[in-house]
């Protein structure tokens, strides 16, 4: 709806929808014009209001005209308006919106101010070596960070806003010029055709996004550092800032990126490739190891060291409950005390781990509930597993199932399973992109930086596992 | 990541490297090493230069394939004769699925659990089976680019746990076992042999490139080599009681000092053989799958996977317990079968092809 050039008639529909309280009418004059000023009271920055629109609005003698007085205003983010519906959103994202009688547009005033978060090191993502500066949930602070970091002007935003209620403001960030424009085209379009009432976290978006909506497996990456985005849209993904979210989303996503951490391109080429060998033996031995435990204690003893299997015989010796049962239920006390420590107050939460990690353990053990070969391997598994958080629950969830498969058919149904989960994995695709390349497809040129960790100079060529437009990164030097 | 072609050459050349070597190590060393004795390697060389000579006219048809197999096949053959072609090699994958499948299902019972299970146990194979066979062949492209480093080291790992309890002058004097127990031995493996006509199933699926042929013909040679190791470090580890180590992958290994100290520490090169296997026993009743939906034009995708898993599914569950007499009979009665299809079948199909192609160029 158009605004009409009668400011009464504006300010009557305008009241009618506008009519929470700590939105602000407030009346003035401009020269001989009678002028309406609206703004929430609490995310605009008062002063600024009064130095860069109230006093000079005030100083305007006579009648002014539109260009004049589009002039008159100091403010470096303003811009007009016609619609109703325009003024309402720009009222609600912080701006205040100035109305003068006999003008048909409105003038909008970008002045928001509101309290946020300091910039800190991210708790999922700590490094020794590197910065440790993280995304905070304001989005243009988030940007400012991304510019700052690059400094071309390839370094394309382009802003969105999804949700009825929450208009939560939305930048879709990529480098023109490497970036695949189709793939951009795609993923605009998704975002463009999300209808929801709001958008509170990034969460929300990327489950839209992804193109297998029940996957266990992730299909969108994430990441809360500036230089580890700056690193991923520079290989071509795409990247997506949601305000109030300090978590950016990327796509397309590979699985080897969260064996990928900031620290192994600050570190050695040599330290990297080990830590990342560590890695990839972790949450193996996290998925599969009470798997085969039970399986090798139910079927396969022959598969266990004759003084290690006596050892197990004389620990299990009136335990009440079955192998299965007792990697079972020990495993679920794990994950309950995993759940609870997340969720309590960080005082709180210490006393658990200490009960639930060595006063709940130990007693079990010393009591014959359950024994302590099991314990130890639950432990193990859930320390190996937090070598990789960002896959901690999908694989949280494929550990328990590996066990009941394996606890009730053996070594040869587990080896089926992964069998399963191979077949899966390869016909994964996300955005056209195999989740599970270089590996297979086999891409020789990204193995780089795959398990083993290149030296820089090797990574002269962006991964060919993502389509991107301009191939290289590093110039050939004759 | 779009490509044209499903495969691409490396992944034929990994097909060939993860699956030509393991088929071949589970219970067919003791039934060689039964009949041709210290000579067993040479009668698995002979079925292996057998599979090499047929693999050449397959590579050259492959070259010059513009279009896939069973277009090929139509078009040199004719369509009726293609869908009598087409059946015969229907009937020969479900034989050559048969023995593979119950060695493997025996194997499990045998010696990964200590009580034989139930088919219960066995059951997720054909359900997996299913799986492969519903998809693409892009997928099994991707498959075979982790399989093969999964084959190799683990056939690696039971080499080197193994060369050092072998007496390699148990082989010798080569040919003492005479030339009709040799020929004798390869005859009666040709069934676990004859794996060029799944390379003949490729024509045209993938890219040929500059170095194509020497690329897939080494990576044969490779596997060939991996065979043969394995069939000479068996019988220099067990010599004249070779015959009765029914499955040499777990007895291969089992004497070395590290497994007293460590457990069953060859259980890892075994366990990436036998997850190698698994996908290589769906290999027949993948192409299985695609020719029903040929013969029987089938369009629903999930139809002819259901089928061909099905039939083995029944024959396992019905034969299992006959499984010896079952061997017996493909061995005495389908081998030559397998021969002409296998290797005097393709050749000539091979060669047929070249001819239209030429005839093609000369109409312009």
């Amino acid at each position: 709806m158009q605004l009409y050039n009668s400011l009464s008639k504006n300010q009557q529909i305008l009241k009618q929808k506008l009519t929470s309280d700590d939105i602000t009418f407030l009346e003035l004059k401009i020269g001989d014009l009678n002028a309406l000023l609206i703004f929430v009271n609490d995310l605009v920055n008062k002063d600024m209001l009064g130095q860069l629109i109230l006093r000079p609005a005030t100083s305007i003698k006579g009648n002014p005209d539109s260009d004049r007085l589009f002039d008159v205003f100091l403010n470096p983010e303003k811009s007009k308006v016609s619609t109703i519906e325009k003024t309402i959103e720009d009222i609600m994202m912080g701006n205040a919106l100035l109305l003068i009688d006999n003008f048909n547009f409105a003038l909008s005033f970008g002045l928001k101010h509101f309290e946020k978060r300091a910039i800190t090191e991210p708790p999922t993502s700590t490094v020794i070596k590197g910065p440790r500066e993280g995304f905070v949930e304001s989005l243009p602070v988030n940007i400012s960070m991304m510019r700052r970091k690059l400094k071309s002007p390839d370094l394309i935003f382009e802003n969105l806003s999804i949700g009825r209620y929450s208009a939560t403001p939305i930048a879709l960030c990529y480098i023109n010029g490497i970036a695949d424009k189709k793939l951009v085209k795609q993923i605009k379009s998704k975002l463009q055709n999300i209808d929801i009432d709001a958008v509170l976290d990034s969460s929300y978006i990327s489950k839209f996004i992804c193109e297998h909506k029940f996957s266990l497996f992730k299909q969108v990456g994430n990441t809360e550092k500036p230089d580890i985005l700056a690193g991923k849209i520079l290989e071509g993904r795409i990247a997506i800032f949601v305000d109030g979210s300090p978590i950016a989303l990327t796509v397309p996503y590979l699985l080897i990126e969260d064996f990928q951490s900031a620290s192994d391109y600050y570190n050695s080429s040599y330290s990297a490739t080990l830590a990342r060998y560590i890695r990839i033996i972790s949450v193996t031995l996290a998925l599969f190891l009470p798997a085969l435990f039970v399986s090798a204690e139910l079927f396969h003893l022959q598969l266990i060291p004759l003084s290690f299997l006596l050892t197990i015989v004389n620990s299990i010796k009136g335990i009440p409950l079955s192998p299965s049962y007792e990697m079972f239920f020990t495993l679920l006390i794990f994950e309950i005390l995993n759940e609870a420590s997340v969720r309590m107050p960080k005082y709180v939460g210490m006393v658990v781990s200490i009960v639930g990690g060595l006063v709940l353990g130990e007693t079990a053990v010393n009591a014959g509930i359950i024994s302590a070969p099991t314990l130890m391997i639950v432990a193990l598994s859930g320390i190996c597993l937090y070598t990789v958080p960002e896959l901690e629950q999908t694989f949280s969830i494929l550990r328990i199932l590996f066990l009941l498969i394996g606890g009730t058919m053996g070594l040869y149904a587990i080896l089926m399973s992964v069998a399963f989960l191979t077949v899966y994995l390869v016909s994964f695709e996300n955005y056209q992109t195999p989740i599970l390349a270089p590996f297979s497809p086999l891409i020789k040129s990204d193995m780089k930086d795959g398990i083993y960790k290149g030296f820089i100079h090797e990574l002269d060529m962006r991964p060919q596992s993502i389509n991107n437009l301009n191939k290289r990164r590093i110039k050939k030097v004759k | 990541m779009t490509n044209k072609y499903p495969l691409n050459t490396r992944q034929v050349c990994f097909f060939i490297i993860a699956f030509l070597p393991i088929t071949k190590i589970f219970s067919l060393p003791s039934l060689i090493a039964n009949i041709s004795r210290e000579d067993m390697w040479l009668s698995i060389l002979i079925s292996l230069v057998l599979d090499f000579i047929t693999l050449i006219p397959i590579i050259i048809a492959c070259k010059n394939a513009r279009k896939g197999f069973i277009e090929l096949l139509e078009d040199t053959v004719g369509k009726k004769i293609s869908k009598l072609i087409l059946f015969l090699y229907l009937i020969y994958f479900i034989f050559k699925a048969i023995i593979p499948i119950n060695e493997q299902k025996d194997y499990v019972d045998y010696t990964l659990y200590t009580l034989r299970p139930s088919y219960a146990y066995f059951l997720p194979f054909f359900v997996l089976a299913f799986y492969i066979c519903f998809k693409r062949l892009q997928v099994l492209g991707r498959i075979s680019d982790i399989l093969w480093i999964v084959s190799i080291n683990g056939l690696i790992t039971l080499f080197v746990l193994s060369i050092s309890n072998a007496d390699f002058s148990a082989i010798l004097p080569i040919g003492a076992s005479g030339i009709s127990k040799i020929l004798s031995g390869t005859y009666n493996a040709l069934s676990w042999f004859g794996d060029s006509v799944f390379i003949m199933f490729f024509i045209g699926e993938f890219k040929f490139e500059k170095r194509s042929t020497i690329k897939i013909l080494l990576s044969f040679l490779l596997g060939a080599l991996f065979v043969l190791l394995f069939m000479i470090i068996f019988y220099s580890i067990f010599t004249s009681i070779a015959f009765r180590q029914r499955f040499a992958l777990t007895e291969i290994s089992k004497y070395t000092t590290v497994i007293s100290n460590l457990g069953r520490f060859d259980y890892i090169g075994i366990i990436m053989v036998l997850f190698s296997n698994v996908f290589a026993l769906c290999l027949p009743m993948y192409f299985c799958s695609k020719i029903i939906d040929h013969l029987f034009n089938i369009k629903k995708q999930w139809i002819s996977p259901t089928i061909s898993v099905c039939i083995q599914l029944i024959i396992m569950l019905t034969l299992s317990e006959y499984f010896v007499s079952v061997q017996n009979f493909i061995i005495n009665y389908v081998g030559v079968y397998f021969i002409f299809l296998a290797n005097v079948l393709p050749i000539i199909i091979s060669l047929l092809s070249l001819k239209e192609k030429t005839y093609e160029i000369e109409k312009g």
